[in-house]
């Protein structure tokens, strides 16, 4: 049995380790310059269209609330959810094909847990893109809406952020970990993509949306990963944060746990057929 | 009949030309420097029905730039020319019906789909009647021994099995003139030879004129009938190819694997045996077989080495270029 | 005359030839055909959901309701789909051009532009184009006058998607390696005409008449299918044939510096 100094001795290794990954994946983003042009410049597009859409739907009203939500905030409102879903890795790509040209033999060698690896690096990744897209498109709402004054909501924003991209993450692993099992995980990433975009709130948050989806979207983990912090960001109340963070933490409990089972499940089946 | 006249035939792009650095980049978006690139220099051909010909030069020589100008791709900087009686440039589509092209790296045929598809697709873009597309069809299937592959999807086929279709797909259209680049590169000994075969055939039966750029000399021993090499954008040599067998396909490269290392310090030079390597347990010589047969050659080893094994084999064509223009260069020196 | 109809008739033979050929390719992989087509009618029925959760919020906006974005869906998505399962190339014609994929059209003996659009077809564009008729079915006026309407629609939304794309592409033969901004074009393109056109205001919607010409897209579930708008509708269809023209003589041109060889970087 392990001594709990040499356990202790063992996490701070493996979480140098995520540190490291984390490094290189963020330094590697910087090598994607396009990618990120193409990015800003598709939000632009989507935030003006938008920033259009609500102005006739308000009837350029800006003291009109709806669903407690006034323009300019549900045009932030937008800016942060698609600062978050812009920021997700392509992870079920990268994993099939890892799995497909038999390169995850080499990282199953590897003294590292492998979703520990993908994990650190998808951070990475995320955070960098997600401040990019945040810096970006609050540029752009800054000048079609007028600057932010959402206080407390910052704080709060950033801090269901974390949250909601662990639980991308681990929604997104549970497809790419699928391709143990079929040869193509598309079709599956689309679904989820599709999925975030409804329940998830990516577009419409669920306050504005009728009863009776809104009620089946509370049992979903979707609204966990976009709807929570893009509202905190916009409505600072102290109160539903934490009830939030609740939330996320159960669902990250969960999640956590369905992709640890379908991993192990999942690599049995590799030592099987021998890679 | 003249298949192919050209005189004069000159070709020169304009190439923009970037300054180093990030200051650089930015002078050439506004101001752009272009400098002359020459790619073709004054071609001269004359070349018969029927003929075969090897159309040689090592890589940026201006191969395909003259086939593009040849089949109406390209239009030359100044020159002219005539395929097939027409001029390429000013009636490219007329003159795409009497001929065919082949790409050893650019398949026409349609990757998911079995070779009778694009064959079909073939006959309409040609406009073949369809009594004549299912003669022509079955001849071809026939000669070219395709039946076995003919409804499978040709990412399925070997590379050898894909070129044989490829090639009878450009045969389809009974072109006049048939252009083909690398048309046996990455293909094994047994199905280069028959590839060869193949055309030479429809050489024969239908008088199909075939010019051919190649960097193998066994393409251009077995298929043609006279060589061409240009170099640096001109024509360098034209001659048959029988003549430029007994002048520079005369060498052979031998190949030894030696059984024990050997001391060759001591042994006399052979007239026409050239020794290129000699290492411990090799030996690389080649051999001019104008002055001294390969079993003489041999045997001047014979006895002094111990053979464990043994290749003869043609020089590779970049070496029989070469010599071509060190004889040429030595000429001109010459004169 | 008979040589004209020869000619035609060739040309026709030819291009049925182009379609079979591609409709045998996408069903050489069956299953992924009918999921990637069943997959784009599903992002597109999600869009349809997002709208009817929007209008259940604000019935009417811009006098544009549910029903008119329903039909603006289904004119965009069908028209980009009979464009792109007929023509798939008119999209990727800067790509064909700046990686020297012209040089077997050339070799060959028909026009050139259309033997490049044809020779591709887009499985997914399937999906846009049954979707495109699945809405009709379902919100569409079922009466002839409303059938040939919104055939016309589809007609001029295709024609101005190719038209533009061609337009776009051909920025290639002048400036080598455009790629990327003709697919962002795209995009951005495609993006636009999913929007009422009554949503934008000011310059943004004078550039959306002019510049960028998808409100001639996103008006016509207004100015063609509700009632017809005469003036738009002139605009747009000599916008949508402008386009077209400006396209292939363009497309000639470039062809025709391609083959002059001038200022191409040379790529042997």
């Amino acid at each position: 049995m392990m001594s709990f100094r040499g356990r202790m001795a063992r996490y701070a290794a493996s979480g140098s380790k995520g540190i490291a990954v984390g490094r290189i994946a963020w330094r590697q983003q910087l090598a994607y310059k396009t990618d990120l042009l193409l990015r800003a410049s598709f939000l632009l597009l989507i935030l003006f269209v938008f920033e259009q859409l609500w102005s006739a739907a308000y009837g350029g009203d800006t003291s009109k609330v709806i669903g407690g939500f006034t323009l300019k905030q549900i045009v932030w409102y937008l800016v942060f959810t698609e600062a978050l879903t812009l920021a997700v890795p392509p992870l079920a790509a990268r994993i099939e094909e890892e799995v497909k040209n038999g390169e995850i033999a080499v990282r199953l060698t590897r003294p590292m847990s492998y979703v520990g690896y993908h994990y650190a690096s998808y951070m990475a990744e995320a955070a960098f893109r997600f401040f990019v897209h945040l810096a970006v498109g609050g540029l752009i709402a800054w000048a079609l809406v007028g600057a932010p004054a959402f206080g407390a909501g910052w704080a709060d924003l950033l801090l269901l952020s974390a949250g909601a991209l662990s639980i991308l993450f681990l929604l997104h692993a549970i497809v790419a970990l699928s391709a143990f099992w079929v040869e193509e995980t598309s079709g599956m990433s689309f679904v989820l993509n599709k999925l975030q975009f409804t329940v998830g709130g990516m577009l419409l948050p669920l306050d504005l949306m009728p009863e009776w989806l809104q009620r089946i979207c509370a049992w979903l983990p979707f609204q966990a990963a976009l709807y929570f912090p893009a509202r905190a960001g916009v409505q600072a109340h102290s109160a539903d944060v934490l009830r939030d963070l609740a939330i996320q933490i159960g669902w990250l409990i969960a999640l956590a746990a369905i992709v640890t089972w379908i991993y192990r499940r999942g690599v049995g089946k590799l030592h099987v057929n021998g890679g | 009949m003249r298949a192919l006249t050209t005189h004069g035939l000159s070709k020169t792009f304009k190439v923009k030309r970037k300054p180093e650095g990030l200051s650089g980049s930015v002078r050439a978006l506004f101001k752009p420097e272009w400098k002359d690139k020459i790619a073709v220099h004054s071609i001269d051909l004359a070349i018969e029905q029927g003929e075969t010909v090897a159309f040689l030069g090592p890589n940026g020589a201006g191969k395909s730039t003259t086939i593009k100008m040849l089949t109406g791709i390209l239009h030359p900087t100044s020159g002219e020319a005539e395929v097939a009686g027409f001029v390429p440039w000013r009636d490219r589509t007329k003159l795409a019906f009497r001929i065919g092209t082949v790409f050893g790296q650019k398949s026409q045929l349609w990757y998911h789909l079995p070779p009778i598809d694009t064959f079909e697709l073939i006959s309409r873009v040609y406009e073949l009647t369809r009594a004549d597309y299912a003669a022509r069809q079955r001849d071809l299937i026939e000669r070219f021994e395709l039946g076995p592959y003919l409804h499978t999807p040709v990412r399925k086929l070997s590379l050898g099995e894909r070129m044989r279709c490829e090639i009878a797909a450009s045969f389809l259209h009974r072109p006049q003139l048939l252009f083909l680049d690398e048309p046996t590169i990455g293909l094994d000994v047994v199905v280069k030879q028959r590839i060869r075969e193949l055309i030479r055939e429809r050489n024969r039966r239908e008088e199909t004129t075939v010019f051919l750029t190649s960097h193998d000399a066994g393409d251009v021993e077995e298929l043609c009938s006279r060589v061409i090499v240009i170099h640096h954008g001109g024509v360098l040599l034209d001659e048959p190819v029988e003549r430029v067998k007994r002048d520079v396909l005369s060498r052979k490269t031998v190949r030894l694997t030696l059984a024990e290392e050997a001391d060759l310090s001591g042994m006399p030079e052979t007239a026409g045996v050239d020794i290129r390597e000699s290492e411990p347990g090799r030996l690389v010589f080649s051999v001019d077989l104008k002055r001294i047969g390969i079993e003489e050659a041999l045997n001047a080893f014979l006895g002094k080495v111990r053979i464990a094994d043994l290749t003869v084999e043609d020089p590779p064509l970049e070496e029989i270029i070469k010599h071509i223009y060190g004889s040429q260069a030595r000429e001109e020196v010459r004169s | 005359m008979s040589t004209e109809a020869n000619r035609v008739g060739g040309i026709w033979r030819f291009l049925l030839a182009c379609w079979k050929a591609n409709f045998a390719s996408a069903l050489e992989y069956r299953l992924s055909f009918f999921l990637l087509a069943g997959m784009m009618l599903l992002n597109n029925l999600i869009w349809v959901f997002f709208w009817q959760l929007f209008f259940s919020r604000f019935p009417v906006v811009q006098g544009w309701e549910l029903r008119d974005v329903m039909i603006l869906w289904a004119l965009s998505a069908g028209g980009f789909g009979w464009a792109s399962v007929l023509f798939g190339n008119y999209g990727r014609i800067a790509n064909i051009v700046s990686s020297g994929q012209l040089d077997v059209y050339l070799s060959q003996p028909k026009p050139v532009l259309l033997h490049v659009l044809a020779s591709r077809m887009s499985v997914t564009a399937a999906g846009d184009f049954l979707f495109g008729w699945l809405i009709f079915a379902w919100v569409g006026d079922h009466t002839i006058r409303g059938f040939l309407l919104f055939v016309a629609g589809l007609l001029l939304t295709g024609l101005l998607f190719m038209g533009l794309m061609i337009v776009v592409g051909c920025i290639a033969f002048w400036y080598g390696n455009s790629e990327g901004i003709a697919g962002q074009v795209f995009n951005s393109f495609i993006t636009l005409t999913t929007y009422p056109s009554d949503i934008f205001r000011g310059v943004a919607r004078t550039l959306l008449f002019t510049v960028v010409p998808a409100g001639f897209i996103s008006y016509l579930p207004i100015g063609l299918i509700r009632s017809i708008d005469p003036a738009f509708l002139i605009a747009a269809v000599s916008v949508t044939f402008g386009l077209m023209a400006a396209g292939c003589t363009l497309f000639a041109l470039g062809l025709r510096r391609y083959a002059s060889g001038n200022a191409i970087t040379v790529r042997q």
